[in-house]
């Protein structure tokens, strides 16, 4: 009986897992509940993938983002708004403080409605910025759809991101067979500041893109906010507790109509040639931007972390906490990957490894870390290491951060003391010490042999005047 | 008819027996009034001490040697085994399982307490011995042994709950020594090897004991040259230095250092010197020859002119550890300030002032130059030791207040034998009859001989004996005066200024009641049930011990300030403005920051204080990032009001010192009271710190180090957007654009 009870008790929340990794509570704000129809399509594909979504204007009292202090929301999509503000429940600091609890917020833009002066002030905080003038867009005189804006040229059409880095694993590439086009209409361009290690385009605008503004004409041609590679159409920012934002310089690409949408495009590219017209891949790519910033995809999980003492003859105690200097230990952590409805195990992309430390304050060693075992829903890395000949307090260090991936910083902290009086080597074991301890048997021989020899010889009578004992 | 009564009492055997009785009830009496005096208020200090007897006495021996102590100087840990005397805690321990043994259960705490206190008394029974092999008066020991009871520079430093070294080391000190002179007084191998037994212990118990490895020889090399080389000195020296360096050696903490560094030289220097003046005394008594001897003589110089160059020549390639800072700055009282600061940092280190002397010895210190002047009428190898003592202490509690305890016992030794010397003189109740030539062979055979040796001619015929009654009772009741005074002074000093708790403060109320500020205790109560286990405490090293004992938390730097650069380390943080502080609170995982204020209370011991010894001392390892100039004004002054320099206005110690203190005040009246000073009314504003904890009367801060900006922000900018602050929004972009690089 009780084993049922356990089993259905792991179906549920097998279940309620199969959302997201991060929760299922989402709040979509958005001004006037009859634009929902516009989202439908992309709104009912995150219903179908389990999340309970909840519609809010912003100037509802329900858009509250935390109850009593605890946040009420997993996930925040904003929709833009018509009103220039978002309301005083939804101030950028409401919003950070979202993020800070591990909130994640997927911000669409559009240029047709300026976009409120709080959500640009959160993104001046995040280091994203956007043009001055509100209903600047993009546009791109050589990849732009044929069929919709032949005149505008302000749909961009742009390839399927590839990996920002070769050894960076890419989440937004579909299939991966290329020819796939996503068109942005009318989309609001991003620039990233450069200090902060935490953001990433997502995708950038192709390399004759730029920014006009339809207001200022002559001088946003002459000098445009950023041109080509710079703009980036699609931002992320993942936050140091692994929350996730995103910016989607288009709110139209998630509408029906551009789901559906046949385009055409003026140039070839990426061996798709030109004047085919093909469906926009936008339904799959915005699933896969959404899944991924409400942590369907990319999310790692740290299982068990075991560390022991890896010496011959020892008995293997799981976690001590305290090592001796050189003893040889042995590290391992089990990493899993959330992919869409499961965990699978986590394997590194081609040309990264996942690596180990040995810190105090600065590593003694740093050490790649080895699959041993793999098992359905998890990778166990492990590597064997002689400890540094230094005590101190070291932690063990696992920090993995990667674009598109969560953080892991696992540390695990272990004191490392010295050797104990009796773990020393004996005198008699170290060739070095044999002629001092002959030195000290001969002393010994010898003192006895005297004290024999002045034992055993009779005194000889003193002679003269020099008897008694001297006066000291 | 009381003579009668009392006389049987007095004579012959009975007499012996009496005065042996009426002598041990006197030594009892005094050491019951040495621990006694001892008991004016109870704080056990320091932390660390009993911190260490706990785990010796939870966790045996075996571990307490081995002992790795990682909630000390994180993240280096401290080898503490390795890196302590353990004389003390091992003593305590001792008493510990000796007391459970007879079946009475004590806490470790009440014999840490006690423990000073009743080794003073053990004290005052080793300085009663000492004296006595001094002089042949039987009141000269008790006299001392009173002295030593109640002198205040020995109970500055063995009041109950100073559970320091000094506690036990005083009395192996003078036990040592004690066991010295019956050494080589007999020239017995016994005395010299219990000599150096105690000398053994002395080693595990203080790091003082360099002060007896160089005052015994000193003292036989006095005596050598003085022409007194005899067999009795060659056993016990030869005995008391191998046994005693043997055993010396078996402290981890020393190791090697007794044949290796060159404080320790000296007595190998004296022994073998020994070898040579015995092996040239031996051939010379079997050769009668005077032009051998005269060889011999040149081949004794030889060899120790070569023996001591071979030091010099080890001391410069290094084999020999060179003179350690400490030594030099013994010499040259401005050398610590100048090359390390973390000595010259502590108060204890500082040269003594005049007053001290008096403060400390009272009447003794005017006493003692005649105690050793009486020492030279009578200069047998024994008197030589005091003589060498006194001239050799004297230099060096005038160079460090510290050394102050050695001083005290050679000054009550030589004041006793003045006082015994006075009242034996005085005290006679028989006048000498006349002024006859006879009459002083019997009174003072010694003291004849020794004036004898004098070739003064006014010295032939010395006067004896006093004959008035009336000089008798002056004297005495002079006497009998300055010692009550004494006894009141040592009272008085002792209750009001050595056992005041550090930890503790008192004042009074305007209406004379006594309020207590228990701010120490407070913030120490606080860290210990609101921060985790093992949350890092950073401190400036004063309050490390007592973060780790009574807080119960790791700390980056304590009291025992053996690794200067992780000193440093912290001098820099707190001396730094928060961008450079912040990477190295991050690196060394500190969780929280505490600084001592006393700018509301006037409390003078505070942090601001002592932040130039904190800069100082980083300077001495980062000279371009720290540089004590900069936090002087142009006029050189060092000023913490709106006139300070922007280098200590941005420190993290100046801001930390006095975040939101101006919200105290209304406006234009903030001031600091123990500076003096009217504080601007704009107070420094933190960005990476939180503050965490203020204790009732401001005496200790405690701020939390934030965690990074969990969206990529730097902490200023975080901080500001927390206060309101929008950042600006770059309308127009001047210059070349910025382009971003993946």
């Amino acid at each position: 009986m009780r084993w049922i009870l356990s089993f259905l008790l792991l179906a549920f929340l097998a279940t309620v897992q199969a959302v997201s990794s991060a929760g299922y509570k989402l709040l979509v704000v958005l001004e006037e509940l009859a634009d929902k129809s516009k989202y439908s399509k992309y709104l009912g594909d995150l219903e179908a993938r389990g999340f309970s979504i909840s519609y809010e204007s912003p100037k509802s009292d329900k858009v509250a983002l935390f109850t009593l202090g605890e946040r009420a929301w997993d996930h925040v999509l904003i929709l833009p708004p018509k009103a220039k503000g978002l309301g005083p429940l939804l101030t950028p600091k409401l919003l950070l403080d979202f993020i800070n609890a591990g909130g994640n917020i997927l911000v669409a833009l559009s240029a047709s409605q300026p976009t409120p002066s709080g959500l640009i002030s959160l993104l001046l905080e995040l280091d994203i910025h956007i043009p001055t003038d509100r209903s600047a867009l993009v546009i791109d005189h050589f990849n732009y759809d044929t069929l919709s804006a032949a005149e505008k040229h302000d749909v961009v059409l742009v390839p399927r991101p590839d990996a920002i880095r070769p050894d960076v694993k890419n989440f937004f590439k579909g299939d991966g067979k290329g020819g796939e086009a996503i068109a942005f209409p009318r989309p609001v361009a991003q620039t990233l500041g450069n200090a902060s290690p935490l953001l990433t385009p997502l995708i950038r605008a192709p390399r004759s893109a730029y920014s006009y503004s339809p207001k200022d004409d002559v001088d946003s041609v002459e000098d445009p906010f950023a041109v080509g590679q710079q703009l980036s159409l699609i931002t992320t920012m993942q936050a140091r507790n692994s929350a996730r934002f995103t910016v989607v310089g288009s709110s139209e690409l998630l509408e029906d109509t551009w789901f559906d949408a046949k385009v055409k495009r003026s140039v070839g590219m990426n061996g798709a040639p030109a004047g085919n017209e093909f469906k926009t891949s936008n339904q799959a790519f915005a699933k896969e931007v959404t899944g991924w910033t409400f942590k369907e995809t990319g999310v790692l999980k740290v299982g068990q972390i075991e560390h022991h003492l890896n010496e011959t003859g020892s008995e293997i105690v799981s976690n001590p906490k305290i090592y001796r200097v050189k003893n040889n230990v042995s590290y391992s952590i089990e990493l899993s990957e959330y992919s869409w409805d499961k965990w699978i195990p986590f394997t590194p992309p081609t040309g990264d490894i996942v690596q180990l430390e040995f810190s105090m304050l600065s590593p003694f060693h740093r050490l790649p870390l080895k699959v041993a075992e793999t098992t359905l829903t998890s990778t166990i890395y492990t590597t064997s290491f002689k400890l540094p000949d230094q005590h101190g307090i070291f932690n063990f260090k696992v920090n993995y951060k990667r674009p598109f991936y969560t953080n892991v910083e696992e540390k695990n902290t272990v004191t490392v003391r010295h050797f104990a009086h009796d773990e020393w080597p004996r005198s008699w074991v170290i060739t070095g010490a044999w002629p001092w301890i002959a030195g000290i048997g001969a002393t010994v021989t010898g003192w006895v042999a005297f004290v024999g020899l002045w034992l055993w010889s009779k005194p000889v009578p003193l002679k003269g005047a020099k008897g008694g004992k001297k006066n000291l | 008819m009381t003579d009668s009564i009392v006389e049987p009492f007095l004579k012959g055997n009975t007499g012996r027996n009496t005065r042996g009785i009426l002598r041990l009830s006197i030594l009892c009496l005094i050491a019951a009034a040495a621990i006694a005096s001892r008991l004016f208020s109870v704080i056990l200090d320091p932390w660390f001490n009993f911190r260490a007897t706990k785990y010796l006495v939870a966790n045996g021996f075996y571990d307490f040697w081995d002992w790795f102590d990682d909630r000390t100087w994180h993240p280096l840990g401290r080898v503490t085994g390795g890196t302590l005397y353990p004389g003390l805690m091992v003593t305590s321990g001792a008493i510990y399982h000796a007391l459970r043994a007879l079946t009475i259960p004590v806490d470790i705490r009440n014999i840490c307490v006690l423990l000073a206190p009743g080794f003073s008394g053990l004290t005052a029974f080793a300085t009663y011995l000492f004296t006595n092999e001094m002089s042949t008066s039987p009141s000269a020991g008790l006299l001392a042994a009173a002295f030593m009871g109640i002198a205040p520079g020995y109970i500055s430093r063995s009041v109950a709950g100073s559970y320091d070294n000094e506690a036990i080391a005083i009395f192996l000190l003078v036990f040592t020594f004690y066991l010295w002179i019956k050494a080589l007084k007999l020239g017995s191998a016994m005395w010299g090897a219990l000599c150096a037994l105690f000398y053994g212990y002395m080693v595990s118990a203080w790091g003082g004991y360099v002060f007896i490895t160089n005052l015994i020889p000193l003292h036989v090399f006095v005596l050598v040259c003085m022409g007194r080389f005899s067999p009795r000195l060659y056993v016990s020296y030869c005995t008391w230095y191998s046994l005693g360096t043997l055993a010396s050696m078996q402290i981890p903490f020393v190791g090697f250092l007794p044949i290796r560094s060159s404080e320790h030289m000296s007595a190998l220097g004296v022994f073998g010197l020994l070898q040579l003046i015995g092996f040239v005394e031996f051939v010379r008594s079997g050769v009668p020859s005077k032009q051998f001897t005269t060889l011999l003589r040149g081949f004794v110089l030889a060899v120790f002119t070569i023996a001591f160059g071979g030091l010099v020549l080890l001391t410069v390639s290094g084999v020999i550890a060179p003179w350690t800072g400490r030594f030099y700055s013994l010499w040259d009282t401005g050398y610590a300030k100048i090359h390390i600061p973390i000595i010259a940092s502590v108060s204890e280190h500082q040269p003594t002032a005049w007053p001290a002397f008096f403060f400390d010895l009272n009447l003794l210190i005017w006493l003692f130059p005649a105690g050793v002047y009486l020492c030279f009428l009578k200069l047998a190898d024994e008197q030589v030791f005091v003589v060498v003592y006194a001239i050799l202490a004297s230099y060096f509690s005038g160079v460090m207040v510290r050394l102050m305890l050695t001083l005290t016992p050679i000054v009550c030794v030589a004041a006793a034998l003045v006082l015994s010397h006075l009242l034996d003189t005085y005290l006679t109740m028989t006048s000498p009859d006349a002024p006859a030539e006879g009459a002083s062979d019997a009174t003072n055979g010694a003291a004849k001989k020794a004036i004898k040796q004098d070739g003064l001619r006014s010295m032939r015929s010395p006067l004896v004996g006093i004959y008035t009654t009336f000089s008798k009772g002056s004297v005495v009741s002079a006497l009998t005066a300055y010692l009550l005074l004494f006894v009141l002074h040592c009272t008085w000093v002792t209750s009001n200024a050595y056992s005041s708790p550090s930890v503790v403060l008192a004042s009074r109320m305007p209406d004379g009641s006594q309020h207590i500020i228990d701010d120490y205790r407070e913030a120490y109560q606080w860290l210990r049930q609101n921060t985790k286990t093992d949350a890092k405490i950073m401190s400036w090293w004063d309050y490390g011990y007592q973060i780790g004992g009574m807080a119960d938390r790791p700390t980056l730097v304590d009291n025992n300030t053996w690794n200067n650069t992780h000193i440093a380390t912290v001098g820099k943080a707190m001396s730094s403005s928060e961008e450079v502080s912040y990477p190295i609170m991050r690196q060394h995982e500190v969780d929280y920051v505490l600084v001592v204020f006393g700018g509301l209370l006037g409390y003078s011991g505070d942090d601001i204080n002592k932040f130039l010894w904190m800069v100082r001392i980083a300077e001495g390892i980062w000279p371009d990032e720290v540089k004590e100039r900069d936090f002087f004004t142009e006029r050189g002054e060092y000023r913490v009001d709106g006139g300070a320099t922007e280098t200590m206005k941005n420190s993290l110690m100046y801001k930390m010192s006095y975040y939101n203190y101006h919200t105290m005040f209304p406006a234009g009246q903030c001031q600091d009271r123990v500076r003096g000073v009217k504080m601007p009314d704009q107070g420094p504003v933190l960005n990476t710190l939180d503050e965490a904890f203020t204790s009732e009367n401001w005496i200790i801060r405690i701020y939390k180090v934030k965690d990074l900006d969990n969206v990529g922000r730097n902490h200023t900018a975080a901080a500001s957007f927390e206060r309101g602050n929008k950042k600006k929004k770059t309308t127009k972009r001047r210059g070349p654009k910025v382009l971003r690089v993946e």
